[in-house]
């Protein structure tokens, strides 16, 4: 006979409803009655029935499954209870634990915090997804192809009126960094003054307090400026509509809008904008071939960027002729890439704190790895201190905790402590962040971690540290067998292996960041400290205008009066960044030489001033006539290869550049000199008495009273342009300004693995305290057998100098494949000694050495007669 | 004491199983009151009484006798104890202590239908 299964919903309701106990019986006989109801009522009688037997039985209360009202709260309290007990049973070991997360936690939080700053960087822009700058890779000659920020003046309009998917462009164009503008004849300076399309404003969100942002640029001589501009001219007063007055070329401009201060994380940075339709003149319409403001381009959505980047080769040529490909070729670059990818681009004048991707990589992967030190710290010290908890263990399974019991014990209690940490760590953030700021130069602020989603995402990780963390012990304690434990022996056991992976794991982290560091910091000192080829020393340099260029001789000689002033030189550029290119043109034996190169316009003592050597010939001299109207040359040595690749004469070459009609020669071979940063190459470089003004004056100082030289200076300089305020800058701090990310980086790395050194000691610390509580008692029988102290140290020890050791090797390699990675990218490198290693591997194995000592010297100097009684 | 007592229902279901000796469960339980006492019952009750009454001590329980057509359960077979039967005894005693204090006067159709167990 077949039989016929009985309704699945209703047998499965039974089984859920009734009592576990007597459910086999019940729905038995059930499963009978039904198969007895088939025979003889038919199958859907019989279903019917069988649903009724169920809600009847359901319904029955005898038979029902008994809730159990069991309350965990009462259990949850005993779970604090007992954790604040242990935690203030053993103060030091808490302290270490919550401290040394909290410090990792902070660290972290804090540097993440950087790097969502940088990462949002120009984030404000609404359309900054479509938003691309111009940029071109420029190959002239000899010069290495170099990136430049910098586009020509008609490329923007003629861009888009070429192609459909550019929507609109804009150029930037700065018109002083320093600008005098006259109101009511008082004189203002005014910083980054630029010179816009009127699509600026249309492209990019800077927030507009007055004026309207699709017309108040339309005008030729409108002229917009920032709030506190606005304050600092106006006052109180409303600026629309004033006029404002260049002090030297007479231009004025009438005010008609005002917007807020630009954010730092602008990477654009101005304090007045003006029309740029007042510079519109033909000339510059077809000035093809000069390069000197920035160029952004607004896409539509969806365009493919290489392949536009493919067809700007076809509008070079269309306007400039087939062999400007040789010279010059266009890229994109994002504006989210323009903050944090332009470590390569030279001639970047408009990039407010710009930075490297790589650096912000380095601080998140150094940042991800304190915090993994600290977990596995906590982690370590839990497990450790879980061990002393063997009793209570025992004696809450043996009174009938089951081990899930045990274990959410466990976990509770460290994702409790990991709070505990946090809240610790954000005191410590709150305390550091604006020490870190002045650091790394930013406005970093706590508001951000604020943020709910932030806030639950920060809680969230914590609480995984906490459960991670915890998972370990609680796993571990929670399979004790009670009767051993109760006994007193299920604490130790040969389990330490995974704590001493751990440990040397921690060791490593912190070995290979100590290392790296002393490398990066050894190789910036180096760069500085390297002989550039000219004295940056005591040279203060100031800023020359076409006003100031008129009485230029009265200055230097007036200058060159004052008992604190050793000389005086000029120049068209400051030393300490990309020079200029211009194109050149030498005679060899054969041909005339057509060629780029990098130039900079001296005055005649300029290579005296700087103490550069001359390695042929001569340098530039007031005696010569020729000196003096442009026509004598000095090169440096790689230009002097270019020009004679065997090392023959370039003395008495004919040579001549750009901006000159008449051949002039070459005087003097001067050695390479480092003005650009030392991890680039010295470039081709010619210098000669440029026909037209100075830009900036050189003053040099006699040492030992700079603030009386400096006022010297002022002095001459208020007496001769009372219009022009007076400022200044020494050239080693802005040489230095050059190496500032780097600067930034190894000071914030500095900070780092000093952390991981002291959280990985730390930890050490707390590890080593209960090994040596733990063998306590094999401590007193070995001094009651005769052990003297040096001995027992030595044994305790022993291990922790084995696991450093094992991190030294672990870490070692590593780091010198990483740390030679990284340098290859300079061209003077510091070298990579054994001695750094041995130094560091050696150093912290002192410190895991004093910390281990601290600890084992007390036990091996204690009464063994005290430590023999302990139970 | 509470739960020494026996109901109505209980009485029967404990004189169907001693009646049933041998392979005494809910199911069959159930038939023998439907045949002597012509009551259809639900199981569901049969059930919560054979529990009670085990938990009051009647009755005592063993499995045994899983069939095919139990789906592979084995059955609750039930047996009244030493106690059970005192407790039956006692309760038949009371009832006939009563009967012969009442005068004959009672048609038969009277005692018709209330065997004795009222």
């Amino acid at each position: 006979m077949k039989l016929k299964a009985p309704p699945v919903f209703a047998k499965r309701l039974l089984k859920w409803l009734i009592a576990d106990a007597i459910y086999d019986d019940l729905e038995g006989d059930l499963q009978e009655l039904y198969q007895d109801r088939v025979e003889e009522v038919g199958a859907f009688r019989a279903r019917v029935h069988y649903y009724k037997d169920v809600l009847m039985s359901v319904r029955n209360s005898t038979l029902r499954r008994k809730l159990n009202f069991y309350n965990p709260l009462v259990m949850y309290k005993n779970y604090l209870k007992i954790a604040m007990r242990n935690l203030l049973k053993y103060k030091g070991y808490s302290f270490i634990n919550l401290f040394g997360l909290a410090l990792g936690m902070a660290a972290c939080l804090l540097i993440l915090l950087f790097v969502n700053n940088e990462l949002n960087f120009d984030g404000f822009h609404e359309k900054k997804a479509n938003i691309y700058r111009l940029d071109e890779v420029q190959t002239f000659g000899a010069v290495s192809a170099q990136k430049v920020a910098l586009s020509m003046y008609p490329m923007g309009p003629n861009l888009l009126a070429d192609y459909p998917q550019i929507i609109n462009f804009t150029r930037f164009w700065g018109y002083g960094s320093k600008t005098l503008l006259e109101f009511e004849n008082e004189q203002h300076y005014v910083n980054s003054v630029t010179r816009v399309d009127t699509s600026f404003l249309q492209m990019f969100d800077f927030e507009i307090i007055m004026g309207d942002k699709e017309t108040a640029l339309k005008g030729n001589n409108n002229m917009m400026i920032s709030q506190s501009v606005s304050k600092r001219i106006f006052g109180a007063e409303n600026p629309m509509g004033k006029v404002l007055r260049t002090s030297d070329e007479a231009m004025q401009f009438t005010i008609t809008g005002v917007f807020a201060d630009v954010p730092d994380e602008s990477h654009l940075q101005f304090e007045a904008l003006l029309s740029i339709g007042a510079w519109d003149e033909e000339r510059r319409q077809n000035g093809w071939g000069s390069n000197y403001l920035n160029t952004y381009l607004q896409l539509a959505d969806n365009v493919d960027i290489p392949a536009l980047e493919a067809t700007f080769d076809d509008f070079l040529v269309k306007f400039m002729g087939e062999e400007t490909l040789d010279y010059y070729e266009l890229f994109l670059q994002p504006l989210n890439d323009v903050h944090l990818g332009s470590m390569d681009i030279t001639h970047d004048y408009n990039n407010h704190k710009k930075f490297s991707r790589g650096s912000v990589n380095i601080f998140m992967i150094l940042a991800l790895f304190v915090l993994l030190i600290a977990s596995i710290n906590f982690m370590n010290l839990s497990t450790a201190r879980a061990a002393t908890r063997g009793k209570e263990v025992g004696v809450r399974k043996s009174i009938g905790a089951f081990r899930n019991q045990i274990t959410g014990q466990f976990l509770t209690e460290s994702v409790l402590l990991t709070l505990i940490a946090l809240i610790l760590g954000l005191v410590l953030c709150r305390m550091s962040i604006s020490p870190l700021n002045n650091i790394i130069d930013r406005e970093l602020s706590m508001s951000l971690l604020m943020e709910p989603l932030n806030a639950l995402l920060i809680v969230g990780v914590a609480v995984s540290i906490g459960l991670l963390s915890g998972v370990y012990p609680a796993l571990f304690m929670s399979g004790f067998n009670p009767v051993l434990a109760l006994k007193g022996t299920g604490s130790s056991g040969g389990k330490s292996v995974f704590r001493n992976m751990l440990v040397v794991f921690q060791y490593a982290v912190a070995i290979a960041i100590i290392i790296g560091t002393v490398l990066a910091t050894q190789q910036l000192k180096y760069m500085q400290n390297l002989d550039l080829g000219f004295e940056k020393d005591l040279v203060v340099t100031l800023d020359m205008y076409g006003d100031t260029n008129e009485k230029y001789d009265l200055l230097r000689s007036e200058l060159l009066n004052q008992p604190n002033i050793q000389g005086v030189t000029a120049t068209t550029q400051r030393l300490g960044n990309n020079l200029h290119q211009t194109s050149m043109q030498y005679r060899t034996d054969t041909a005339l030489v057509s060629g780029s190169s990098s130039f900079v316009g001296i005055e005649t003592n300029y290579t005296d001033f700087f103490e550069m050597d001359i390695l042929e010939g001569r340098g530039l001299s007031e005696e010569y006539e020729d000196d003096r109207r442009g026509r004598s040359f000095v090169i440096n040595e790689t230009l002097a290869k270019e020009i004679a690749p065997d090392g023959g004469e370039v003395v008495g070459t004919a040579f001549h550049f750009g901006g000159a009609d008449t051949l002039g020669t070459i005087v003097g071979v001067v050695r390479n000199f480092n003005y650009n940063k030392l991890s680039l190459r010295v470039e081709p470089l010619f210098m000669t008495f440029p026909p037209w003004g100075w830009s900036e004056l050189d003053v040099k100082l006699k040492p030992g009273n700079l603030q009386q030289s400096i006022a010297e200076i002022e002095a001459v300089w208020t007496e001769l342009f009372p219009q022009r305020p007076f400022e200044y800058k020494f050239l080693d701090e802005h040489i230095g300004q050059m190496y500032k990310s780097e600067q930034q980086l190894t000071k914030v790395i500095s900070i780092l693995s000093g952390l991981a050194i002291i959280i990985a000691s730390l930890g050490l610390f707390g590890l080593a305290s209960f090994t040596v509580r733990q063998r306590l008692k094999e401590m007193g029988i070995r001094k009651v057998l005769g052990a003297t102290v040096p001995q027992i140290v030595m044994i305790l020890s022993k291990k922790f100098t084995i696991l450093v050791f094992i991190a030294f090797l672990v870490a070692a390699p590593v780091t010198y494949w990483l740390m030679n990675s990284w340098m290859a990218g300079y061209e003077y490198q510091v070298g990579i000694g054994i001695g750094i290693f041995l130094l560091v591997g050696v150093t912290s194995w002192l410190i895991a050495l004093v910390t281990v000592s601290a600890q084992s010297l007390g036990v091996a100097r204690s009464n063994p007669v005290k430590t023999l009684r302990i139970d | 004491m509470r739960g020494t007592y026996l109901g109505e229902l209980e009485e029967l279901v404990l004189l169907s199983v001693a009646s049933l000796t041998e392979e005494a469960y809910a199911v069959l339980v159930r038939t023998e009151i439907e045949e002597k006492a012509n009551r259809t019952l639900n199981i569901s009750a049969i059930h919560s009484c054979l529990y009670r009454l085990e938990d009051k001590g009647f009755l005592e329980s063993y499995y045994g006798g899983a069939t095919q057509k139990r789906g592979g359960k084995s059955k609750r077979l039930f047996k009244v104890t030493a106690y059970g039967y005192k407790t039956l005894k006692e309760s038949q005693e009371v009832k006939q202590s009563f009967w012969q204090s009442i005068p004959q006067l009672t048609t038969k159709n009277e005692i018709k239908g209330t065997p004795g167990f009222c």
